[in-house]
């Protein structure tokens, strides 16, 4: 059998299903002239599995598993970790500092630009964003150990 | 109709002030930009700058955000005809014949053509709207649990219906969505759900985090920077008028998609999408030279740049009306406006009568401002396209994050969004189409809630569904639905759904 990105997807829906009827065993269903908090979710979990395996039955209609393109995999890996990162340390070291040094991670890591150009731009777009947000708008952005 | 006259003049009352002129103009200017852009749409224009309509009040904020929405239909043109790639996805049939009008040397006229037909669409759907709105949300007064639960039912059938997706794939994202949204306390019971102990998770995940992440951080994780093509027309000044042989093929285009565009964005799904794909089907079926569709023909910009603007006008009436959104990007502004404690539903325009009508106000006066600036200003937006993609996108990712920590200076939300956005870029790959998830996740507490009350005055029995007659005539539209989608899968046959599934496939 071929494997298709359909019998994948389908896969993951009815796995999911099942999980949320998993994680839902100690929350009430009630009964129909009472529902409890736990009716809703397994209907809808139900739901999923019956459309998950209605992917799965499809299947066949769908294109194969392999000819999904992840040319563009590599890059979202990239983008993913640098942003999960500076949201790791975003609260910790601020605004300014954790945002610019995200921005020249971007900037070289990925499209490899020059250090010079990509630093000046960088530093200049984050501060012009934190006047704007801090004074302009009033709206406080995180600051660092430093006071900025 | 006179008392709608009177209020329609309070709202202009209200709209005119500097103030509110201010932030219309704001919205329609950052709109076009988010338009102009490729890779922010609407949606994550309006999310990423959500938070900084928190120091404004309610009036002001919706007039911002709705301007982005609007703004953002007229910017899509720019470069859907200049650079030949859709801005945002109801873009993408100007493309064909936009780009062949500017390959032509008549780029300056399409974008003429496009900018008025939007500006009569707008005022056309902004007119319509006026007379329908009112009298609709005096109708859903009536309205109670089972009807609501009935409508809801309808929504997301009708989503899964009209979307160029499977209705399996549809329904499979709206359940998601609905999961999404029954995470955190239970309304009616107490009990947490799906919270891990996370305190921050105790008042159920935001639109902001989900909407950002799928479809801004999304879009940036499946486009790398040199994926973007930079080639940008720049038409001069002076070629900006069409002549009068391309006025009167526009004008019979405009007035059709205005109609239709209306008619689309009243029902549930991505309106502006599907109204600009019909309006361009129409036009090439009954034009008398359908060989020119693809190498110009003005019918092709003038009709779906219509009614995609229509569209987003129509999109408003279910929204102000009845407080039910027909999209995720309706779902953000219901949620702007009750992040600033003004809650939508037929009780909208009697409670807070400052909010609805200068609402509707401003969107008479955004769209003359659209039609004052894009023309002129076409040679700013063309710089803004030459900025390299691979410099904007690291500058969105940190909106994204500004945006989405500021809504609750909640870091939790902030790591959502990242979730959202991986999630997005799968999804992507798989072919789903991430819009009925913010949905669900919007409707989700309204739904149950409906559904559980009816259920307690029905003492347990599903027939209250169908002894109301407004819940039974919607369940029955629905049924219809699905039975017509069920014809078309067994007939195999193609509609025009595969037909705007297969155009987008093309353009991106």
């Amino acid at each position: 059998m071929n494997l298709r990105a359909d019998h994948v997807a389908g896969g993951a829906f009815v796995a999911f299903g099942a999980l949320i009827i998993a994680l839902s065993g100690d929350l009430p269903t009630g009964q129909l002239s009472m529902p409890g908090s736990g009716f809703l979710p397994k209907i809808v979990a139900v739901l999923m599995i019956v459309f998950g395996l209605a992917l799965i039955v499809r299947a066949r209609e769908g294109k194969p598993f392999s000819e999904i393109p992840w040319d563009d995999g590599k890059h979202a890996l990239l983008v993913t970790i640098i942003t999960a990162a500076a949201i790791g340390f975003y609260i910790y070291l601020g605004f300014v500092i954790t945002m610019t040094l995200m921005m020249v991670a971007l900037l070289i890591l990925i499209e490899r630009r020059n250090l010079l150009i990509a630093g000046t731009y960088s530093a200049a777009v984050v501060l012009l964003a934190y006047v704007c947000f801090t004074f302009l708008l009033k709206s406080p952005l995180p600051t660092s150990p430093l006071g900025y | 109709m006179e008392s709608t006259f009177f209020s329609l003049m309070h709202g202009f009352a209200v709209a005119m002030q500097p103030g509110m002129l201010w932030y219309a103009f704001l919205g329609c200017i950052v709109g076009t930009l988010v338009g102009v852009l490729p890779g922010i749409g609407p949606l994550s224009g309006i999310s990423i700058l959500l938070p900084i309509t928190f120091g404004l009040n309610a009036t002001e904020a919706v007039i911002m955000l709705a301007g982005i929405y609007y703004g953002s239909q007229y910017g899509g043109s720019t470069t859907a005809i200049l650079m030949r790639i859709p801005g945002e996805a109801s873009s993408v049939m100007t493309c064909i014949d936009g780009g062949a009008m500017a390959k032509k040397g008549r780029a300056g006229a399409a974008l003429c053509i496009s900018a008025v037909g939007s500006w009569i669409a707008g005022t056309f759907g902004i007119i319509v709207l006026t007379m329908v709105a009112p009298p609709l949300a005096t109708l859903a007064l009536r309205f109670g649990p089972p009807e609501y639960t009935s409508l809801l039912v309808l929504g997301l059938i009708f989503l899964a219906y009209m979307s160029s997706t499977s209705l399996v794939r549809t329904l499979l994202m709206a359940c998601l969505g609905l999961m999404l949204g029954m995470i955190g306390i239970d309304n009616m019971t107490g009990h947490f759900r799906y919270s891990f102990d996370l305190a921050e998770l105790g008042d159920g995940i935001g639109i902001v985090p989900v909407a950002v992440g799928l479809f801004g951080l999304g879009e940036i994780l499946s486009t790398p920077s040199a994926n973007v093509v930079g080639e940008v027309l720049s038409p001069k000044l002076r070629e900006l008028l069409p002549n009068r042989e391309e006025w009167r093929q526009a004008i019979m285009p405009i007035a059709r998609g205005s109609v239709l565009g209306f008619i689309i964005g009243i029902i549930p799904g991505s309106a502006h999408i599907i109204s600009s794909f019909l309006s361009y089907a129409l036009e090439k079926k009954i034009s008398k030279h359908p060989e020119e569709f693809g190498k110009g023909a003005v019918a092709g910009v003038a009709g779906p740049e219509s009614a995609n603007n229509a569209a987003s006008t129509g999109a408003f009436v279910p929204m102000l009306a009845l407080g039910i959104p027909t999209g995720p990007i309706t779902a953000v502004l219901i949620g702007a406006l009750m992040v600033h404690g003004v809650g939508v539903g037929p009780q909208l325009i009697n409670e807070h009568p400052d909010v609805f009508w200068g609402f509707v106000a401003s969107m008479y006066v955004g769209n003359l401002m659209l039609l004052a600036l894009n023309l002129p200003l076409v040679g700013l937006f063309v710089t803004v396209l030459r900025i390299p993609y691979a410099y904007l996108y690291p500058l969105i990712i940190m909106f994204c994050i500004i945006g989405v920590y500021e809504v609750s200076h909640s870091i939790i939300d902030v790591w959502i969004m990242l979730i959202m956005g991986v999630l997005g870029y799968g999804l992507r790959k798989f072919s789903f189409d991430p819009a009925p998830l913010v949905l669900g996740l919007v409707i989700s507490p309204i739904f149950e809630q409906s559904l559980r009350q009816s259920l307690i005055m029905s003492d347990g029995s599903w027939m209250i569904f169908f002894t109301r007659p407004i819940a039974g005539g919607l369940l029955i539209v629905s049924a219809l639905l699905l039975v017509l989608s069920a014809a078309s899968f067994v007939m195999k046959r193609k509609d025009w759904r595969d037909k705007l599934a297969e155009a987008e496939a093309a353009e991106s």
